[in-house]
């Protein structure tokens, strides 16, 4: 299996929908039955991203954004309406056996499991579909057992398994035939926190591990975060930003937050000499400074004595792109 | 090929495993089809029992019809379309990405999902009308006669099978379709009936469009060792054409597939 | 009263809601006129002798009136209950200050006028050119509209009671089944029922399967007698009341039981 050919490259990738558009009213409602006026939605406008056999790499984007459709053409699952796509060396159009066979989808919420069968039921089926041999099976089982713990859920029907227990058996019966790629479609959504960091550092050890490419959407900006070194940001279908997550925080909140702890009521004026205060309540505040002005700001503030703790963070994420996001509505505006 | 027999093997497994889970379905599901089955006779008994024929056909004759048209509904129902509904709800839920991103033939994968093998009782039952009826006659049909007939209900299965098929192609399109599956059910049931005793274009539709005449007026007079050849190579063309129409509807409509928003 | 009043909105979104499946309609159309098919069928076997009472001209009334029936009085809430019972959706439902079965009955009727549209007017043109009269004298108008009335109620409260099951259960859909199996027969759906055996004739007298369906037909096309109709209304009373309650009580402890385990 060469490994050389498990990137992936898109290149001025459209994708339209047709909708059907009804006014309300009764007129318009009986009108419907023998005319229908169909509109066209882009989906996906003019995205190109390259994306080397290996690499983490999330989708960032609002709901709407496209980011489940992209996902969806690069598996295969959508035609695409304009376009280049090649991964793995495949044009996932065409759904070649020898295709499906290096990539898995992961959506959260929905699942392969069969419903009424314990997942091992599952397992067996994808071992007869994908054509594994036994002893490479019950090895990539073990493993997976290892990494995710589910030879004790495994024999117990689909259904008896609580939501998380479900995640880790759906994430065994993606991976079983090893795939160069992994597609994960809001793996998350619907998880407590403890799950979620399960589910993220496996997939991390995962792709250390096999050198799998991984693509994760997903709009909890944690998972993110703590999983892709490199994310591309789509909103309204076209591409805002594609890099490293710390040079796109920079770029657009190129500030800090330095949060202060006071023993008393601090005093506003005196922050608002140093930086833009953003908080300033009975023993808090919150002060956002310039990252060039950040030594300074910090020196002039430990001088207070009523100071009683001083932390410094990075902006949040959610913040950041709600100002991406403005940016480009701005922009097409 | 031999990986497909797996496969094919393997779903059935499953399905007697999932029926295994349902007891009380397996049984309720085999007696109602028996009780079916018993008052399905009742319309033919009032029709024809003690009556003249009626475009060639007596009584005992169109049992031999509803004995093929039991048979046939034992394979629909255990065979074909408990993968039609669950296709349908796949659509519903989303979930047929998965099977789409199997490296398998997509349509085998959706006609081999689920199987309710109990519905052999069925066949059983069609087997027990058509013993009981030559006996009724007096006679018994020449083993020619019975392969022709084996031959030809192979032949209907496979045009039953294709109309699925492009009804679950449908289902792409138009995701709400619980009701084509009862209409069709609902024409196929005209199938006990022998297709002669139908005139004009009811007939004509009976016998190229939703073609019951094929599937169970065509064994039942090869039975009867009435069936002209020319019929049967028409019967076995007929299959032919709707097989292969059934798959190109369905690969058409894959390739136009938009799955349900996110 | 709230409910009266926000009725005329519930039909017609109803209206627009059986609109939007345009094909899902048109099948629904085409499944209501099974009978075109139980026509062809039993005019052929009534060629040479008539069945029973029944010649050519009769079974041609006879199942046009069973179109004309089937569409007017037609409901499919079961499906709709079981898929949101399932599904859990119908939490949204009960979270809204109406009564979810309003809602589902106006969507029903709202649809009624449309799907009605193009079978009905034509059957009943067949009916009368084949010769049948159609009922005149003014009580035999009221019984006939008091029977449609009653057929629609039976069915919709029993599609209810059978919706509600799957409540307590895995899915009421097979037992549906059984229903519709049981009605087909003994409805008067695939044969008049005067020409069964004696002994069904009378089981298919007391059951409600006819009162859905074959007692209106008969009324329709003038085949019962003042007394025969009395005592059929009479029946149908009780049969709608009866499934009424026990839809009602069914939908309550099922909708407490629904809320205890979640959606």
């Amino acid at each position: 299996m060469s490994r050389g050919d498990q990137g992936i490259e898109v290149a001025g990738l459209h994708k339209d929908y047709r909708v059907h558009r009804r006014k309300s009213g009764m007129l318009n409602t009986v009108r419907s039955i023998f005319h229908r006026t169909y509109e066209t939605v882009p989906a996906v406008r003019d995205l190109s991203f390259t994306i080397e056999p290996g690499e983490r790499v999330g989708f960032l984007g609002p709901n709407g954004a496209g980011k489940t459709t992209t996902l969806k053409i690069l598996a295969g699952l959508l035609h695409p309406t304009a376009g280049r796509v090649v991964v793995a060396g495949h044009e996932p159009r065409l759904r070649e056996h020898r295709f499906l066979k290096r990539i898995t989808l992961v959506m959260g919420q929905k699942q392969q499991l069969i419903w009424d069968l314990p997942p091992v039921d599952t397992f067996s089926q994808n071992r007869a579909i994908y054509d594994l041999s036994r002893a490479s099976f019950d090895a990539t089982l073990k493993e997976l057992d290892e990494l995710l713990g589910i030879s004790a859920i495994a024999e117990k029907p689909t259904r008896q398994l609580s939501l998380g227990e479900r995640m880790k058996c759906e994430l065994a019966a993606a991976l079983l035939h090893r795939p160069d790629v992994l597609f994960l479609d809001e793996p998350t959504i619907g998880l407590d926190v403890s799950m979620q960091l399960a589910v993220r550092d496996f997939i991390r050890a995962y792709n250390e591990r096999t050198g799998a490419t991984t693509l994760l959407t997903s709009h909890y900006m944690d998972d993110v975060a703590a999983l892709c070194p490199r994310v591309i940001v789509i909103d309204k279908g076209r591409l805002r930003y594609d890099g490293a997550l710390g040079k796109l925080v920079e770029k657009i909140r190129p500030d800090k937050a330095i949060v202060l702890r006071y023993a008393h009521r601090p005093d506003r004026a005196a922050l608002e000499r140093i930086g833009t205060v953003t908080e300033c309540d009975d023993a808090k505040a919150v002060v956002r400074v310039a990252r060039p002005d950040l030594r300074e700001a910090v020196a002039n503030l430990l001088l207070d004595p009523e100071l009683s703790d001083l932390t410094i963070e990075d902006p949040p994420l959610e913040e950041v792109l709600r100002e991406l996001f403005a940016q480009s509505a701005a922009e097409s505006a | 090929m031999r990986r497909y027999l797996r496969l094919l093997l393997l779903q059935l497994r499953m399905s007697i495993a999932l029926g295994a889970q349902y007891r009380w379905d397996f049984l309720t599901q085999g007696g109602l089809s028996l009780v079916w089955t018993v008052l399905g006779l009742v319309p033919l008994y009032v029709a024809l029992h003690n009556r003249p024929a009626v475009a060639g056909w007596t009584y005992e004759q169109a049992l031999v019809v509803v004995g093929w048209f039991t048979m046939l509904k034992g394979i629909l129902d255990g065979a074909v379309n408990p993968s039609l509904v669950l296709v349908v709800e796949h659509i519903r839920k989303g979930t047929l990405d998965f099977v789409l991103m199997k490296p398998a033939d997509a349509q085998f994968l959706v006609s081999t999902a689920r199987f309710e093998p109990w519905r052999a009782i069925d066949l059983f039952a069609g087997v027990g009308i058509l013993v009981w009826t030559f006996r009724l006659m007096g006679t018994a049909p020449s083993l020619a006669a019975i392969a022709v007939s084996t031959l030809l209900l192979a032949v209907a299965v496979t045009v039953l099978y294709s109309m699925w098929i492009a009804a679950i192609a449908a289902a792409f399109w138009v995701v709400r379709l619980d009701n084509l599956s009862y209409l069709m059910s609902s024409l196929f049931d005209f199938g006990r009936w022998p297709v002669s005793i139908f005139k004009g274009a009811v007939r004509l539709f009976f016998t190229f469009v939703v073609p019951i005449a094929l599937m169970t007026t065509y064994p039942a007079e090869a039975l009867l060792g009435r069936l002209e050849p020319a019929r049967a190579w028409l019967g076995i063309g007929g299959a032919l054409v709707f097989a292969l129409t059934g798959r190109f509807v369905f690969t058409r409509a894959i390739g136009r597939y938009t799955s349900a928003s996110s | 009263m709230r409910i009266l009043s926000a009725y005329p909105t519930l039909l017609r979104i109803g209206f627009a809601n059986a609109v939007a499946y345009r094909t899902e309609m048109l099948v629904w159309m085409l499944t209501m006129t099974m009978p075109f098919v139980s026509l062809a069928l039993w005019s052929a076997v009534a060629e040479s002798v008539p069945v029973g009472r029944f010649d050519q001209k009769s079974f041609v009334a006879y199942f046009l009136a069973t179109i004309v029936v089937r569409q007017l009085c037609g409901a499919w809430v079961v499906w709709e209950l079981i898929q949101e019972i399932k599904s859990g959706t119908l939490t949204s439902r009960l979270l809204k200050p109406i009564h979810p079965l309003v809602v589902y009955s106006a969507d029903n009727i709202a649809a009624i006028p449309l799907r009605a549209l193009f079978a009905a007017p034509l059957a009943l043109i067949g009916i009368t050119s084949g010769g049948t009269a159609l009922p005149h004298e003014p009580h035999r108008v009221v019984a006939l509209f008091l029977s449609l009335f009653g057929a629609w109620f039976i069915t919709f409260f029993v599609m209810v009671i059978i919706g509600c099951l799957s409540f307590f259960m895995e899915s009421s859909a097979s037992i549906f089944d059984i229903w519709i199996a049981c009605f087909m027969i003994l409805s008067g759906y695939l044969v008049p029922l005067e020409l069964f055996p004696s002994w069904v004739r009378g089981v298919a007298e007391v059951l409600p399967f006819r009162y859905t369906l074959g007692f209106p037909v008969e009324i329709l096309i003038g085949m019962s007698s003042d007394a025969a109709i009395a005592r059929g209304l009479v029946i149908q009373l009780a049969y709608g009341c009866g499934s009424a309650a026990m839809a009602l009580a069914l939908w309550r402890s099922g909708v407490r039981r629904f809320g205890a385990f979640g959606g």
